[in-house]
This record gives C-alpha cells, structure tokens and sequence, in this order.
C-alpha cells in the first residue's frame, strides 16, 4: 500500500502540476496559432491558383521566417510561383512589344501595296493608251483613241485636235467632240493659248487648285502640242473635265506626255499609211 | 441570238443581288463597253487578277452574252449605242437566269440623277470614270464575295 504524501510533497507536485499545465497551454496556443497561419497560407495560394494573382505578401524573408517544414514548403512553392509569374509578365511585355512592332510592319507593307497597286494601275492605262495609239488601223481609228483617251482616262468630254497647215502657220482642226464649232476655227501659231502650246512646244495646264492658266479662255484645263521628234504636227486642245474630276492628277501629266508624243506619232503613221494604201 | 430567248420577262427587283460564295473556280466577267480603250484597260487589269474576261460592246449585245455566258459579274457603261446601260441592266432585272448577276456601273457619267438611276434600276455599285484600278478591284472583289 502506497504511503500517502506528506503536505510539502503534496504542495511541490501541485505546484509541477500547474507549471506543466501552463506550459502545455503555451504550447498550445503556439500551435494554435501555426495552424491559423498554415490555413492562412492555404487560403492565399488557393485564391492565387484560382484568379493568377499574387497572394498578399507575406513578408521578405517568408520562408526563413517560417521553421515548421511543411510551411517552408509551401513558401518556397510560393516564392516559385511568384518567380513565374514575373517572368510571364516579362514574356507578355515582349510579345506585346513585338506585337506592336509586327503590325507596324504590316501598316507600313498595306501602304506599299496601295503604292504598287495605283503605280501597277497607272502603268496599265500608259499601257492600254499606247496599245489603242498605235494600234489603230486607220486615222479614224488614231482620232477616236485620242477621243477615248480624254474621255475615260482625263476625264473631260470636251476636246478639239488640231493640225498644223503645210505653210506651218496654222493650226487647223482635226476632230472635235463635245466643243461649239467656234472652238473649230483655225488658229494661227503663237495665237492664244493653243496657239501659243504649238508655238513654244510645251504643255500648257491649269494650276493644281484648278486655277485656270489661260484667261482668254477659262474652260480650257489643257493644250497639249502634238510633237513628232521636236517638231510639232498640232496640238490638242481639253476643255472642261468632268464635274464629279475637281483637278488634274500627276497621272493625266504623265498621259498628256505620252500624247503629245504617241498620238503626233499615230497620225503620221496612219496618214503614211493612207497614202501608200492610196498610191496601190 | 436574240434577246428574247427568255420567254416571260419578271418585274425588276429593286433589290440588288449578292453573289454566291467564291468555290474557288475562275470567276467570269462580262464588260460591256463601247470603248475599245475602257475594254483594254479593264480586261487588262482583270485578267491580271485571274478572272475570265469576255467583253461586249453595247447594251444589246450585254444581254445576250449574259444570257448565253451567265457570267458572274457584269460591268456596265451606260452612254453606249444601240441600247443604254440602264436599259441593259433593267432587261438582265427582268429574267430569272440574269437577275441574280451582280452588275457593276462603270461610266463617265457622275451626276447624282444617273447614280440614282443606276441604283433604282439594280446595280449593285457605281464608279464614275476615270476610275483608279484599285477602287475598281474592291468593288469587283466586294461583289463576288471575295
């Protein structure tokens, strides 16, 4: 039979009792607090798997912060996670830069081929003018060119082509369309601004904000001499343009070269040709 | 051939067509024109572009080649003898085999009566001459769905 103890034992294990207890009370508040901050943790990453942001911070030096293992685990997860997102920000900013850059390329490619495409567009009406100039069996067929020339590639339906007179003094007209006959009359060289194209062999235009050039006559937009080498046969005479064409284009510059040389050219060799078909 | 080929002329559709979607085939397009320098200029940019060209020179000679080639688009001047644009584009309204053909107005005449008119007759879009090769190009391209 155990021998009961005696008052100051008691008072000791009492007293070691309590102390044991508070210290298991300590520790368990720790752990307490442990668990509240590892669900903390928990929560924090589960929202950061969920949306792709970063979860609060937990401080600089986390994990060192931290000695339970598994909790050093979960900050170094933590302190990965955060490197990647970093560097797929990174990432982003370099695509977007490249992005950007690529569609600037892409703008300035769409401007070239705009570019291409009008150039490729003007070359083909060059084309399909000198296509109709010299290919035209007979004079009637050179003056309608002329004529189709102006009207669907200048833009004006009113015209007059005019010759110069074996004595050389005089333009005489040629062909009309869309002009009052007074416009047909002869017009001596030097004389008036078609006359004065024909004497000077240059190409007379109205300005580029449709200013006219020629104030004996308003309605006149052009006159064009008709050259043959550097001697000049006629000229060709445009008046008003259409009302929906408000000026001239670098393009009907271009054409009004071509005819003055081309279309001089086509007649001569249709008259050539008329008068040898006439000498068979 | 005659243009009466087709028995039992429709009221003309105020309601331009659409054309079918692009199957990857050849598209074909009618120009009917007066012009020999239009119809080179345009069959040359067309045929640049890979379609099939065929080409008439007045409205008449328009219906009957759209009646005999059903083309897939048809672009029409309107100053043309023997029959007018609008004429024209207002007789290919009237049959079932042409109705449906989107038709393109291509022409010099560019005052706000003649667009309109173009449009109330049934085409499809309108450009005034002189025309740039790429506005011509969408437009045509807009038209057969490309």
């Amino acid at each position: 039979m155990a021998k009961s103890p005696s008052p100051g034992q008691a008072e000791k294990a009492l007293s070691s009792a309590q102390r044991h207890g508070q210290s298991l009370k300590a520790v368990n508040e720790k752990l307490a607090d442990l668990v509240a901050s590892l669900r903390n943790q928990k929560r924090r990453l589960a929202e950061y798997s969920q949306s792709g942001a970063p979860p609060a911070s937990g401080g600089k030096g986390e994990a060192s912060m931290v000695s339970d293992p598994s909790e050093r685990t979960l900050a170094a997860e933590l302190a990965l996670a955060r490197e990647t997102l970093e560097h797929s920000r990174q990432e982003e900013g370099r695509i977007r830069e490249r992005l950007a850059e690529i569609e600037s390329e892409n703008r300035r490619l769409c401007d070239e081929y705009v570019a291409v495409q009008e150039q490729n567009s003007e070359l083909v009406n060059l084309y399909a003018a000198i296509e109709r100039l010299h290919g035209a069996p007979d004079r009637t067929e050179v003056l309608s060119a002329i004529q189709e020339i102006v009207v669907n590639m200048v833009g004006s339906e009113e015209m007059a082509l005019f010759e110069l007179a074996p004595d050389g003094r005089r333009l005489v007209p040629a062909h009309a369309f869309g002009v009052e006959s007074d416009a047909l009359r002869e017009i001596p060289v030097g004389a008036g601004p078609v006359g004065r194209a024909a004497a000077e062999g240059r190409i007379h235009v109205t300005g580029e904000d449709g200013a006219s050039a020629f104030p004996e006559n308003p309605h006149l937009t052009a006159c064009v001499p008709l050259k043959l080498g550097t001697k000049v046969t006629g000229a060709l005479a445009i008046y008003r343009l259409l009302g929906h064409k408000s000026a001239l284009t670098d393009f009907d510059r271009e054409l009004f070269a071509l005819l003055e040389k081309h279309a001089a050219l086509a007649l001569h060799a249709s008259g050539l040709q008329e008068r040898i078909a006439g000498e068979r | 051939m005659s243009v009466k080929a087709e028995a039992a002329p429709q009221t003309p559709s105020r309601t331009p067509p659409t054309a079918p979607q692009w199957s990857g085939a050849q598209r074909k397009i009618l120009i009917v024109d007066d012009s020999s320098t239009v119809l080179l200029m345009e069959r040359t940019l067309l045929s640049r572009n890979n379609y099939e060209v065929i080409a008439a020179r007045d409205g008449q000679e328009g219906v009957e080649k759209a009646l005999a080639e059903k083309p897939d688009l048809i672009l029409m001047d309107v100053v043309m003898p023997r029959m007018n644009g609008f004429d024209a584009l207002r007789r290919l309204r009237s049959y079932q085999s042409t109705q449906h053909i989107p038709v393109i107005m291509v022409t010099t005449r560019g005052e706000l009566q003649s667009v309109e008119s173009g449009y109330e007759n049934g085409c499809n879009d309108y450009v005034t001459k002189p025309f740039g090769a790429l506005e011509l190009l969408v437009k045509v391209k807009s038209c057969l769905g490309e």
